[in-house]
Parts: structure tokens; C-alpha cells; sequence
């Protein structure tokens, strides 16, 4: 079948992130702060659990004193095969992108009903209760690829979709076709143990396929059949000691 | 002093040309009076519209230097990304160093100099800098050179080699860096140690990557100390080779806390705070006595060593310490890392030198996976010849300060009347000194205390370069340069030095540059003249200038860290546990710790530090006390209730966190808030953990030993929901309810 002229490539992006190597280090948090315009709420907000980050490190105590451990786990939206997000928006202002494979928000039809929010199983989803303050002269950190969001729209991870976009319009006017590892969302590409690893599960010689196929993979929250597009490698152990 | 030749009036004609756009607006500088419609037919340099450029500069947000690539787009700086060619961080960046940018586009900056009415007034009068810059040289010039005093923190290296040859030539004494984050990573333990058992003055690289078995004492090295992103990376590497049918590294972790570092170790061990180096001791014996090291020169040092004693004290079982000993010692490539908080007692150098020698038992110097000494920076003179100072240097100063022998102090890259221990007494001795100049972006705690402020630009608006010294295994020349036009009315450091430098003749003869570019340009013969090797070619002096940016630094081709060499004649081991002041009021053990947001306290102004998640509390905005909850229950006080902790020497408020992984006797705090001053996300904001130490110091090495205090906790009967990610609902009605059984 040729495809329709203007139509990208087919792509099933996927994000893999190995919890072996995850250090808890918050590199990729502030990468998505910066990279995404995410505002800052401040004290009070964050204790009221309106934090605002797409990405963040979940820690979980295992055991307990002294054989007690922590774990790490960043969690973001899982763009979901199945997203039990999608169907319950009034205004189809998020829907699932057959050609990506993404999850996708549109700001502009978002009226803030929040039954997304509601919805989601991983907790990925921030409203914007107010309008984000950026005071002068911090708006100058702003990426121009990527909308400030307005008071009373929701919004949630996108894989980074403009750096998407961008890699795809480049490989188009090139006539060529996306390299693995040109794509990298800002978490994947802060991380300093390389713990999260971005690519195209549809190319079987890609990083994030082999890595994909590890015996230590899951997904969150798999039995829901949400189908997420992120995949964890489960940390390791040691044992007699 | 030779500045005889210039008069005031001919200073001024020549500060004119330096601050000539300030003397022709005539008024306070105004950014908004030079905004205009510009067409693009004149574009500024490399400013393409709606195209984003990337520059290479280096990271100034900690000592580690590493390589960033900033994305650039009309003029404003976007983005902070790793330089994948640079040795140190190999694409990577920390949260800290991405916050560069909030430090450059803070709300609270500086825009122009400042004279402030009285200290302590707030009451600040804007300068013009032809003004600014006559007054500093007016009081450096008229104030008798040995009562001049220079207090830095942590300048880049071309900036001190600037000031320490600007105060040599007018016959000051040399510059006093005191920085916390130093003190907290273990800086002149290190080196110190190093120095006695190989015999260099150097810090160690641990070959992480390549290490399949790693036991970490206290360490720090995945948060804040040395070079994190560079051990982030080897860690990664550590653990990837499982996919690649390697062996998966694993990590042994012995501190009192389980640390950032700590939580992603296979195993903690906890133990009670500055026994690191009993646990070291013990390990060393069982691998001589099971016949596992592989290197049995030191011996002798183990000759008094009882294991079952301090199996006792450190209330770890024999036979675990044998299984342990077994691992390590069992291990094709064992590797052992000293942490800051092994170094952070009086008996931390002992602590650091027992960590080390298991390296030396297991004979992994120099070898894949093992200790190396980082490559000597020391090398064309690049390097400033000032060390990170004593902290009995910095009293020396203080003492002078006090007993009326300073008349003129400068101060930059340091906020000491926020960071010194309040048993100093700096802001007391601050109060004997005629004028006080700093060169803070922001009005901290030491800004508040001073006479002018004099804002320089952020790192990057700033020319300079940094000779690594650890963190990478070649010899490396990080190259800083400013990926923006400055964004208010600041000056480049460096340019107000070469710029006085100008004026004074004896200093003119040593510092000719007019400016940076030319004082960085003039580097690049001192490169060539280094005859090595590197990532570009250096014989043509324009196209290594051009590569020295682009590249964002000059590293050499081949690896030249070096084997360390035991020059260290085995004594019996001694006194390598902590002495902590405060009697049995005070039971608590005090283990403050370096925030991985805010570090120690220079992040505090940044909004996306102060919301960041500390990882292992999910806390963030406030000051909290991890307590074990055993304790807390003993104690009386849970979750989100604010408590007294008091310690011989001050008391500050938290709210403690029930922390299940931290030693019942030890409580540990964050630094980093606390800040009375520092901009509206820093000010009035939790508390200060550095008011609670006291100023003993670690024997040998002379540095602060912030480990070194009891404290005991009162609660308060108020309660303050510390604001974080986690939610303890379900757990506190597990709780209630006796779940799960």
C-alpha cells in the first residue's frame, strides 16, 4: 500500500527505562522542566499534590529497618496503547495517534474536565489550577517549540513530540530515513546512566527493540491492558551477603 | 605600591571607555531604552531567526566542570545540554547544572552596581560602573596592600589566576577560597591522604565503569560529590554490562543514612555515622587473614586490628563481615570509595586512609576497575597556584578581620556569612572591616553585610576554563565561554580585574590583557607550549582558538590518569573513628548532608531546585529531620511535626520526616535553605544545618569536620506539612488500622 502523500513513516515510539541503572539522580525532571515550559507552582500548591512535573521519581521503601531498601522509579505517561484516558474526553481533546503511536493532548480543545486525570491509572496527568507565573526575566528560558499552557487545561508527558517532529521533517526534506537514536526526549537525553533509552520499537536493529526484548522487562500496571509504551527493566539483586 | 603613575582623573577617562554605554545613556541604566526594532538584514552573529544554535561552554554550578552544549535561540539561552565529546560528562548533565539557566535568568539578579546606605540596611543605591569600578580601585589603591584580603570560593581557575597574580603584584596576600561544598565532599582529605600513601597531591578517580564489585563508605559520588555525572555514567556502564553477557556490577553501601547514592546499591549496610573506617579496618584484616589480598605490603597496619571488637561496635555480625570480606576479596575486580563523610571527623583521615587501603590490599591501582590519581593538572602553569584554603586558614583570616588588620575585603563565587560555621564569627569580624565588595549576582546574606555589590555576569555570559581535577582520565582544559550577550548591566570578573590591572603598573607588567578574550586567546600558546596530543590539532594559533570553543575544551588524546605507586611505610592503624562533641543531653548523632537540589545552598535561588523532589524523601521547599521512626516514636513526634534541633552550638527548626532507613542514633539534615537573603525563592525558608556545627577540624588535612556534633530534638507541639510528591494517607491508615497485621 503506498501511503498517502504528507504521511510520515510508521512509527511505534517507545520508551525503555532500565531501573538497574535508575540513580533517583533528577536529572531527567528538570530536563523536562526546561525542555517542556513546566511551571513551578510553589509551596503551597505542591503540598496540596498539584506538583506539576510530567516526570517524576517515585521512591518506594522495601522492608524494614535495617534490611530496608529503596526504589526507584520514574513515571511518566505511558502513552498507552489503550488509554483509559482517551475515551472519556468530551471534547476529544486527547486522542491516540495511529501514525505515532502516541497519546496526544490538545491544549486548545481542553475545556478541563478533568475526567482524563480521573481516568489515568499512573497518575500522569497535571492541571494547570492557575495561570503559570513565570516572573521577568525567567519567561527568557521559554523553548519557543512548546506552548505555555494556560489556567484550566490539562497536560501530561508527549515523548517530547516537537523534537519528534523536528527529527521527522528533517529526515523527510533529506529523503532519508530516521536514524536510530536521533530522537531523544530531554529525560533520555539528561540521563546520566543512561537509564532511559527512546527509539522506534518498529526497527528490530534499534537500541530500544534490543534492549526491549531483556528478560527483566515489565510494564506498569500491564493486567489493566493499557498496553503502555514504556517499558521497565526490572532492577537487580545480589544474594549471600 | 607601583600605581604612582596614574592619577584619578586618567582612571576615569579610562573606566569611561569600559562603562562608555552606561556614561552615555546618563541616566540608571535602563534595558528597556535600548529595545528597538532591529531588521534582520543585520542580524547579530549566528542569530538566525526561528533557528536555534548550540554552544559549547562548561558547567560552573559545582567544581566537576562539565561539558555543556547550550541551545541558543534568538539571542536567549534555551537549554542546557551535555557535550558528548567532553571527557568528564559525555553528554550528560546533572539537575543542578541544567538550573544554570535560572541562575542567568533569575528574577532576583542584580542589574547594575550597588552601594548599600549602611550594612545590613537593604537599602541599596544603584551605580554607574564607571563610578562602581573607581571606587574599587580607589579603596584597592589607597588601602595599604597587606590590609587587603580576597575571600573566594569556587572561581574558576582562570579567574583566580587572574586575582592571585593581580594581588601578588600589588603586594597583597594571596586569595582564602572557602567553599562548603568542599568541606562535604572530602576535598582535602583526599588529597592529603594521596599525598601520604602515593605520594601525589592528587584527588582519585575511581574506575567505576569497569569495577564489578564496588563497597562505598559513606559515599557521594551518584549526588553532589567530586563528579557526579561522570560517576552517574560509569554506573550505568556498571550495570549495563549484564546486557552485553558481562558480569552485573554490584554495590556494597556502609553509611548511617541510606544516601541517594546508597538506594540504588544491592546491599546497605547501616551503620552507626563515622565508624566508615572501623568497618574498612575490619574488612582489611579478614581479606589478609582468608588469604585474599593480593597485596600484602601494608600488613603491619593491620597488627592491632580486632575484628570481633569492631564487629561489636559497629553492630555487624562476624560472619556477615566474613561473607563480605569474601565478596570483596573473592571479586575479579574489587573497588573501594570513600565518601565526604568518611573524611568529615577528626579521625577522618584515618577513616579515608583504611577505605584506601583496601585498594591497595585487593592491588587494583592503576588497573582496569580500580584507583587511579586523575591526570596533574599542574601543567603549563595553567593552574592557579591557590588551594581550596584551611578552614585554619580561613580563621587566620577571620581573626585578622576581628582584630581590625583588614581594611579593604573582597569577596566572590562565596557567601560566607551564610555558609562559615557561626563559631567563626564572621559576621562579627565583618563589622571590624572598613569596606566590604562583593561580586555576587544577588543580594545574599554576605551582600546584605557589604558596602557595595558589584554584580558580575552569570557563568554564561563569562569567558574562562577550568583545568580538571578529577572526574576524567585525561588531562582536560575546559573551555567556558558566554553563550549570550549579557542580560543586565554586569561585567566579566576577569575584564574588572586585567582592567585595574591596567591602572597599576607593577600589575600591568604581569596581567597585560586588556580583556578576556585576549587573556583567553593568549592561553592557547601556553596550550601549544604543553607539546601533547589532543581532540584538535594546536599548531595554528586562529584554528585552536576557534576549535578550543567549538570543542569546548582541549582534552588529550590518550588516557594520562596515572597508576598510583605505594610510597607509604605500613604503621599500625590508629583512631579512625569520630569524637563528637555535645555530652549525654545531646544523644542524638547530627549528620547534615549536601542537598542534591540545592547542594549547599547555592541552588536555593532556583525554582526548579526548591521543586525538585529530593529523592529519597520526596520533600522539597522546606528543611526537614530524617529520623528512624523507632526513634521518632520514643521520641514522641511523627511526619510533618515541626521540631527544635539543638545542638551545642545553635538551634534551628525542621519537620521531621519518619525516614526508615537512617541509623536510630543519628539524625541527618539537608543543607541548602535557610537563607535569610538570596531572592524571593530562597528567603525565609526552612533552616540552616551549618548553624548547628561547630569548628573542629579533621587532623592532617585541616578541613572542617561538619561531622562533629550531637544534637538532641525538642518538639515544638506545631505542625507543618512538608511539601513532597509522596502521599502517606495510605500509610498512616494502615497504621491506624494495624495493617498488615
Amino acid at each position: 500500500m503506498t501511503k498517502p502523500k504528507g504521511e510520515g513513516e510508521q512509527h511505534q515510539w517507545t520508551m525503555v527505562i532500565d531501573l538497574d541503572k535508575c540513580t533517583g539522580c533528577a536529572a531527567c525532571v528538570t530536563a523536562c522542566y526546561a525542555e517542556n515550559n513546566v511551571p513551578v507552582v510553589g509551596e503551597e500548591e505542591v503540598s496540596m499534590g498539584r506538583h506539576m512535573g510530567w516526570i517524576r521519581i517515585e521512591r518506594y521503601w522495601e522492608g524494614e529497618y535495617p534490611d530496608v531498601r529503596a526504589r526507584f522509579i520514574p513515571v511518566l505517561c505511558q502513552q498507552c496503547g489503550k488509554a483509559p484516558c482517551e475515551p472519556v474526553c468530551p471534547v476529544f481533546a486527547t486522542y491516540h495517534s495511529e501514525v505515532e503511536h502516541l497519546n496526544i493532548q490538545v491544549y486548545n480543545r481542553c475545556i478541563g474536565t478533568r475526567f482524563c486525570a480521573n481516568n489515568c491509572p499512573y497518575i500522569a496527568r497535571v492541571f494547570n489550577w492557575f495561570a503559570p507565573d513565570f516572573p521577568e526575566p525567567l519567561h527568557e528560558q521559554l523553548n519557543p517549540d512548546v506552548t505555555v499552557r494556560s489556567r484550566g487545561i490539562m497536560e501530561k508527558c508527549t515523548f517530547c513530540i516537537q523534537r519528534i517532529r523536528q527529527v521527522e521533517e528533517k529526515a523527510k526534506m533529506e529523503e532519508r530515513p530516521i536514524a536510530d537514536g536521533e530522537v531523544q526526549p530531554a529525560c533520555a537525553q539528561a540521563c546520566p546512566t543512561d537509564a532511559i533509552i527512546f527509539g522506534d520499537l518498529l526497527d528490530p536493529n534499534s537500541k530500544v527493540a534490543e534492549v526491549a526484548r531483556s528478560r527483566r522487562g515489565f510494564k506498569l500496571l500491564e493486567d489493566l491492558g493499557t498496553e503502555p509504551a514504556v517499558i521497565y527493566l526490572k532492577g537487580g539483586d545480589i544474594y549471600g551477603v | 605600591m607601583s600605581n604612582k603613575g596614574i592619577t584619578r582623573r586618567q582612571f576615569l577617562q579610562g573606566t569611561a571607555a569600559l562603562g562608555a554605554a552606561v556614561v552615555a545613556s546618563g541616566c540608571t541604566i535602563n534595558l528597556k531604552g535600548s529595545e528597538y526594532l532591529e531588521p534582520y538584514v543585520r542580524a547579530p552573529e549566528h542569530a538566525l531567526p526561528g533557528e536555534s544554535v548550540w554552544y559549547a561552554t562548561t558547567c560552573r554550578q559545582c567544581p566537576a566542570a562539565c561539558g555543556l552544549l547550550v541551545r541558543v535561540h534568538q539571542g536567549r539561552a534555551k537549554k542546557i545540554e551535555g557535550n558528548p565529546l567532553h571527557p568528564v560528562n559525555e553528554g550528560k548533565v546533572c539537575a543542578r547544572g541544567q538550573a544554570s539557566l535560572q541562575v542567568l535568568y533569575n528574577p532576583d539578579r542584580l542589574r547594575w552596581p550597588v552601594k548599600q546606605r549602611a550594612r545590613g540596611s537593604r537599602d541599596f543605591t544603584g551605580l554607574h560602573w564607571n563610578e562602581a569600578l573607581n571606587a574599587l580601585f580607589e579603596k584597592i589603591t589607597a588601602t595599604d596592600p597587606q590590609r587587603i584580603a580576597f575571600l573566594g570560593g569556587e572561581m574558576p581557575d582562570s579567574l583566580l589566576w587572574i586575582v592571585e597574580k593581580f594581588l601578588a603584584a600589588i603586594g597583597a596576600p594571596p586569595p582564602v577560597l572557602y567553599s562548603t561544598h568542599y568541606a562535604w565532599e572530602g576535598r582535602r582529605v583526599l588529597r592529603a591522604v594521596n599525598r601520604t600513601l602515593f605520594g601525589k597531591d592528587r584527588l582519585p578517580v575511581y574506575d567505576l565503569a569497569n569495577a564489578d564489585v564496588v563497597f562505598s563508605f559513606g559515599g557521594g559520588f551518584l549526588s553532589t560529590e567530586l563528579s557526579p555525572v561522570h560517576y552517574n555514567r560509569a554506573f550505568g556502564r556498571m550495570r549495563g554490562r549484564q546486557d552485553r553477557g558481562g558480569p552485573r556490577g554490584v554495590v556494597v553501601h556502609f553509611e548511617a543514612r541510606l544516601s541517594q547514592t546508597g538506594a540504588p546499591a544491592d546491599r546497605w549496610i547501616p551503620i552507626l555515622a563515622g565508624t566508615e573506617g572501623l568497618i574498612a579496618l575490619a574488612l582489611g584484616r579478614l581479606l589478609l587473614d582468608m588469604g585474599l589480598a593480593r597485596n600484602p605490603a601494608v600488613r603491619p597496619f593491620y597488627a592491632g586490628v580486632n575484628v570481633d571488637e569492631i564487629a561489636e561496635l559497629v553492630e555487624v555480625e562476624v560472619g556477615r563481615l566474613v561473607d563480605l570480606a569474601k565478596l570483596f576479596g573473592e571479586a575479579e575486580r574489587p573497588l573501594a570509595i570513600p565518601g565526604g563523610v568518611v573524611a568529615a571527623h577528626t579521625g577522618g583521615f584515618n577513616a579515608v586512609l583504611a577505605v584506601q587501603l583496601l585498594n591497595v590490599l585487593m592491588d587494583n591501582l592503576g588497573q582496569e576497575g580500580g584507583l587511579w590519581l586523575a591526570p596533574n593538572p599542574q601543567v603549563g602553569g595553567l593552574k592557579p597556584e591557590t588551594e581550596p584554603a584551611s578552614l585554619s586558614e580561613v580563621q587566620a583570616l577571620v581573626d585578622r578581620m576581628k582584630a581590625g588588620e583588614v581594611d579593604l575585603l573582597l569577596i566572590d563565587g562565596s557567601n560566607p556569612a551564610y555558609s562559615l560555621p557561626a563559631t567563626l564569627g564572621f559576621p562579627e569580624a565583618l563589622a571590624q572591616v572598613d569596606t566590604v565588595i562583593t561580586f555576587s549576582h544577588f543580594v545574599d546574606e554576605t551582600a546584605v553585610l557589604a558596602d557595595y555589590v558589584l554584580p558580575v555576569h552569570t557563568p554564561l555570559e563569562s569567558w574562562g576554563y577550568q583545568v580538571v581535577d578529577n572526574g576524567t582520565d585525561r588531562l582536560t582544559i575546559a573551555c567556558q565561554q558566554p553563550v549570550v550577550q549579557p542580560y543586565f548591566d554586569t561585567r566579566d570578573m576577569g575584564d574588572i580585574f586585567l582592567f585595574l590591572a591596567q591602572a597599576i603598573d607593577a600589575a600591568r607588567e604581569v596581567l597585560p590583557w586588556q580583556n578576556m578574550i585576549e587573556f583567553m586567546k593568549s592561553r592557547v600558546a601556553v596550550l601549544q607550549q604543553l607539546g601533547m596530543e589532543g581532540n584538535f590539532p594546536l599548531d595554528n594559533e586562529a584554528d585552536a582558538w576557534v576549535a578550543w570553543r567549538q570543542f569546548g575544551g582541549w582534552w588529550t588524546a590518550e588516557p594520562t590518569w596515572e597508576a598510583p605507586q605505594l610510597v607509604w611505610q605500613p604503621s599500625q592503624a590508629t583512631g579512625v573513628t569520630a569524637e563528637f562533641e555535645g555530652g549525654t543531653e545531646y544523644p542524638l548523632l547530627f549528620y547534615p548532608y549536601e542537598s542534591i537540589a540545592l547542594t549547599d545552598g547555592r541552588g536555593a535561588n532556583a525554582p526548579w531546585l526548591q521543586e525538585l523532589a529530593d529523592p529519597m524523601t520526596t520533600g522539597m521547599w522546606r528543611t526537614w529531620i530524617e529520623i528512624n521512626p523507632e526513634t521518632a516514636k520514643e521520641l514522641g513526634v511523627k511526619h510533618d511535626e515541626v521540631v527544635k534541633v539543638i545542638s551545642p552550638y545553635g538551634e534551628v527548626e525542621a519537620i521531621v520526616y519518619e525516614y526508615p532507613a537512617i541509623h536510630p542514633h543519628v539524625v541527618a539534615m539537608p543543607l541548602g535553605q535557610g537563607h535569610t537573603d538570596y531572592g524571593r525563592y530562597a528567603a525565609q525558608r526552612g533552616a540552616n544545618p551549618l548553624r548547628l556545627v561547630g569548628s573542629k577540624t579533621v587532623p592532617t588535612a585541616d578541613d572542617l569536620a561538619w561531622l562533629s556534633v550531637r544534637v538532641k530534638i525538642v518538639p515544638t507541639g506545631r505542625k507543618q506539612k512538608l511539601p513532597r510528591l509522596e502521599s502517606t494517607v495510605g500509610v498512616d491508615r494502615a497504621r491506624e488500622i494495624g495493617f498488615p497485621g
